[in-house]
C-alpha cells in the first residue's frame, strides 16, 4: 500500500514538473508574440521579382570578363578583364538592374573570345544595396568551392563583378561580396573580401573613362 | 501515520520541484563553455563563451543585461532587438547582417540563437555594440577577451628563450607591476601572477618547449591575468630578476640540482651577421611565407597541389639565403597546416622581418600556360585618396599596415622582377596589384610571387627542380642585397 502511494506521488511529482515546464514554455512564446510588434519592420528587404517591366527602356552596359586563352590570354598579358556589350532594361530599382547585370555575368559572354568570370553553378542568393552606395551581394558557397584558384583567376573573378556593377550603375560605388551568407576573408585564399571593394579598371582595357557611366545612363 | 503520510508528500513535493527546475534550467547546462571575461572602465564580468563553427560565440542577453540596456526577444520574428537611448539594434536569427538605426552593418558570423540563448560571434560587440552604446568594444584577433570604453589595459609582451641551463621568460608590461610566482614541483606548473588587471597580452602563448618547459600560456579567464608554465621534471628552482622601473622582468627556470653561479646577465641580443649600410634598409630577419597549407591545398594539377610546391620552395630559399646573406630566415609554417593570412603577416611582423615573401602558384585551364607574377597592394586599398595619412589619425587599422611600406614594396618588388627576369631566360615576371589578404597587414616590404601553372605538368616539375630553385634563390639574394645597399639618387 504504502509502496504504490509512494510510486503514485512520484509519478504526480514528475508529471506536474513537466506540465510546470510546458506552461513556462508556453508562457514566453506568447510574451515574446506580444512583444513583436514592434520589430515588425523587418530591415532586409530583398529586391522584387520580376526585375523589370516591360516598360523599362533597354540600356547598353558594359561586362567585364577574362579574355581567352592565347597570345592575349590571362598568363601572358596584363589585362586581366576585357569588356562586352550587352542589354538591360532599366528598372525603377537599382537593386534590380544589379541583379540583371549579375544574372549576364552569371550566362557568361557571348564572345567565344572570352571565358566565363563565374566559376560553375554560381549563383546570387541575395543583393541590398546600402544607403552610402555599398551593393552588398551574397553568392553561393559555388563561387569558392567551383573556384579554379591563382591569385589572377580569383582577382579577374572578383573584378568582373565589381567592374560590372560599379561601371555601370553610379548608383553604386562599392561592392562587398559575401559567400553562403557570410563575411569570408577570401574568395580563394588570396584576395580579401573584408572590407567592400571599388572598381578597378587598371586590370582592363577600358583605358579612359572618356564615356563617363553617368551620362550613358542618362540617355533618354 | 499521517506525519508519515506528510513525510512522503513533502518528499513528492520536493522532488517535483527539483524536476521542474530541471526541466527549466536544465538546456542552459548542456554546452561545455569557456569562462571570457569583458573588462569595463570599473568593473568586470566573465562570460560562458562556446566554440561553433570555430567560431567563438557570446552569450549576448548576459552582456547587455550587464549593461543595463533593454531589449526584446522575438521569437516568432526571430528577431532581438537592443536599445540605447535612441539607438536600436536588430540581430535576426542565422543572419549575419545586423541594422542599427536601420543601416546595415555585416559580421563575418551569423548570430545564433541556440538552446534558448542568443549567441553572437564578437564581432556583434566590436561592431555592433559599439555603434549602439558609443561605447568601443575592443577586442585583439584570436584573444579570448574584450576591452569595454575606455579601459586601462596595457600590454604585456612575452618571450622565451632556451639559454641551455636556464629558460628565460622575458616579461614586458609597460607600466611597473610586481609579479609573484608559485611554483608547484610536484605538479609541474608554475603560475606567475601579475598584479595589475587587466593587461592586454600581444600572444596568449609561446610555443617554447625544451628540456625545462613544456608550455607557457596566459590566463585571465577569472578575470585575474597570470601565466602558467608548464614545467618539465627537469626543471628546478625559479627566479624572477625585475627590471627597468618593474617594467620588465626576467623569469628564469633552472635545471634541477645544476650548478649554476648566477643567471646569465639579461643582455642576450644576438649580432647581426652582415654589415648593415644603412640602418634603415639593413635585412636582417626574412619571412617567408608558403603559401595555403592543411585542408587549403591551393590551387592543384595533375602533378601536384600548391600547397607542396610552395613550401617545398620556401624550405630551398630559407636554405640558401641563410648561407648567402647571413639573414635569419624564418617560415611562416613549416609543414602542413593551414594559416589565415592574418597569422602569416603577423608572423612577418612579429618577428621585426625586413622582408616578406609569399610564394603562390598559379593556374590557367590551358595546359600549356607558363607564366609568372609579382604582386603588391593596390594604392587606394582600404579607402583614402592613395596619399597621405590613412583614416583614423595615428590609429592604424591592421588592414592598413602596408601603407607604412609602400615605397619600399615598389623597389623591392622592380629588384626581384630585375633579378628574377635575368634567372629565368623566357618567362616575364610583371609587377601586378591585388588587393591581397596576406600582404595587407604586413608592416614591412611585402610582395607575393606567384609562379608558374600548377595545371601545366612540366611546369609543376620545374619547380620542384633543385636548379631551378636555386636560380630564384640566387635571384632573391641578389635582388635584397641590392635592396640593402643605400640608394645613390641618379648617380653610378
Ligand atoms: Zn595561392
Amino acid at each position: 500500500m504504502a509502496k504504490r502511494i509512494k510510486a503514485g506521488l512520484i509519478a504526480l511529482g514528475i508529471g506536474s514538473a513537466v506540465a510546470f515546464g510546458f506552461f513556462v514554455d508556453v508562457v514566453g512564446r506568447i510574451q515574446s508574440m506580444v512583444n513583436d510588434t514592434e520589430t515588425a519592420d523587418n530591415p532586409f528587404t530583398p529586391p522584387v521579382e520580376p526585375l523589370y517591366a516591360p516598360t523599362d527602356p533597354p540600356m547598353t552596359v558594359k561586362l567585364f570578363f577574362p579574355p581567352g586563352a592565347g597570345p592575349a590570354g590571362p598568363a601572358a598579358g596584363d589585362v586581366l578583364l576585357t569588356t562586352e556589350d550587352q542589354t538591360i532594361f532599366q528598372s525603377a530599382e537599382l537593386a534590380n538592374r544589379a541583379l540583371q547585370i549579375l544574372q549576364k555575368l552569371q550566362e557568361g559572354p557571348a564572345s567565344p573570345d572570352m571565358l566565363p568570370a563565374l566559376p560553375e553553378n554560381t549563383r546570387v542568393e541575395e543583393l541590398f544595396i546600402s544607403e552610402d552606395g555599398i551593393a552588398i551581394i551574397d553568392f553561393t558557397n559555388t563561387i569558392s568551392t567551383n573556384h579554379p584558384g591563382g591569385i589572377l583567376n580569383e582577382q579577374a573573378t572578383i573584378y568582373s563583378v565589381v567592374n560590372s556593377i560599379t561601371y555601370n550603375l553610379p548608383g553604386i560605388q562599392q561592392v562587398k561580396i559575401l559567400i553562403g551568407g557570410t563575411e569570408k576573408e577570401t574568395l580563394a585564399g588570396h584576395c580579401m573580401l573584408l572590407l567592400p571593394l571599388a572598381m578597378d579598371l587598371s586590370i582592363t582595357d577600358v583605358t579612359s573613362p572618356a564615356e563617363p557611366p553617368v551620362q550613358q545612363l542618362l540617355q533618354p | 501515520m499521517i506525519e508519515r503520510h506528510w513525510k512522503r508528500k513533502r518528499l513528492a513535493i520536493l522532488m517535483a520541484a527539483l524536476c521542474a527546475a530541471i526541466f527549466v534550467f536544465g538546456t542552459r547546462l548542456r554546452a561545455a563553455a569557456d569562462d571570457f571575461p569583458i573588462y569595463f572602465p570599473d568593473s568586470r564580468i566573465v562570460v560562458k563563451s562556446e566554440a561553433l563553427n570555430r567560431t567563438t560565440y557570446l552569450p549576448i542577453v548576459d552582456i547587455i543585461q550587464n549593461l543595463g540596456l533593454p531589449y526584446t526577444d522575438a521569437l516568432a520574428l526571430e528577431t532581438i532587438t537592443i536599445r540605447s537611448g535612441a539607438s536600436r539594434l536588430v540581430a535576426t536569427r542565422n543572419r549575419a547582417l545586423i541594422s542599427i538605426n536601420d543601416q546595415i552593418v555585416l559580421l563575418q558570423n551569423p548570430i545564433l540563437r541556440e538552446s534558448n540563448r542568443w549567441l553572437v560571434p564578437i564581432e556583434f560587440l566590436t561592431q555592433g555594440l559599439t555603434r549602439l552604446t558609443g561605447t568601443p568594444f575592443r577586442y585583439r584577433a584570436g584573444a579570448p577577451r574584450i576591452f569595454a570604453g575606455d579601459v586601462r589595459a596595457p600590454e604585456l609582451v612575452m618571450n622565451a628563450q632556451d639559454l641551455g641551463p636556464v629558460t628565460r621568460l622575458t616579461i614586458r608590461t609597460g607600466v611597473p607591476v610586481n609579479l609573484d610566482v608559485q611554483h608547484d614541483d610536484q605538479n609541474n606548473r608554475a603560475i606567475v601572477r601579475i598584479d595589475q588587471a587587466p593587461v592586454d597580452p600581444l600572444r596568449e602563448r609561446i610555443d617554447q618547449k625544451d628540456r625545462l618547459v613544456n608550455s607557457i600560456v596566459f590566463d585571465d579567464t577569472d578575470g585575474e591575468p597570470k601565466i602558467v608554465l608548464e614545467t618539465t621534471d627537469e626543471a628546478g628552482e625559479i627566479r624572477v630578476t625585475p627590471s627597468d622601473g618593474n617594467q620588465l622582468f626576467f623569469v628564469d627556470v633552472l635545471r634541477r640540482a645544476a650548478q649554476i653561479t648566477e643567471a646569465a646577465p639579461p643582455a642576450n641580443v644576438p649580432a647581426p651577421r652582415i654589415d648593415a649600410p644603412s640602418p634603415e634598409r639593413r635585412v636582417r630577419v626574412i619571412v617567408i611565407d608558403p603559401g595555403h597549407g592543411g585542408m587549403d591545398s591551393g590551387t592543384t594539377g595533375p602533378a601536384a597541389a600548391e600547397k607542396d610546391l610552395t613550401l617545398t620552395m620556401a624550405r630551398r630559399l630559407r636554405t640558401v639565403l641563410q648561407n648567402q646573406l647571413g639573414a635569419t630566415v624564418l617560415l611562416t609554417r613549416d609543414s602542413d597546416i593551414a594559416l589565415d593570412n592574418e597569422a602569416r603577416s603577423a608572423v612577418a611582423n612579429n618577428n621585426q622581418a625586413n622582408v616578406f615573401v609569399s610564394l603562390h602558384v598559379g593556374y590557367s585551364a590551358n595546359k600549356t600556360d607558363s607564366g609568372a607574377s609579382l604582386f603588391i597592394m593596390p594604392d587606394n586599398f582600404g579607402g583614402g585618396a592613395g596619399t597621405g595619412e590613412p583614416p583614423g589619425g595615428m590609429f592604424l587599422p591592421w588592414y592598413l599596415g602596408y601603407r607604412t611600406n609602400r615605397q619600399a614594396s615598389s623597389r623591392i618588388a622592380a629588384l626581384f622582377q630585375e633579378e628574377l627576369t635575368k634567372a629565368v631566360p623566357g618567362w616575364r615576371f610583371p609587377v601586378r596589384k591585388a588587393p591581397l589578404g596576406v600582404l595587407a597587414s604586413a608592416t614591412m616590404p611585402a610582395i607575393v610571387l606567384e609562379m608558374g601553372n600548377v595545371n601545366n605538368s612540366t611546369n609543376s616539375q620545374t619547380l620542384m627542380d633543385n636548379a631551378f630553385q636555386s636560380r630564384i634563390a640566387s635571384a632573391l639574394v641578389s635582388a635584397i642585397q641590392r635592396f640593402s645597399e643605400p640608394q645613390t639618387p641618379a648617380a653610378n
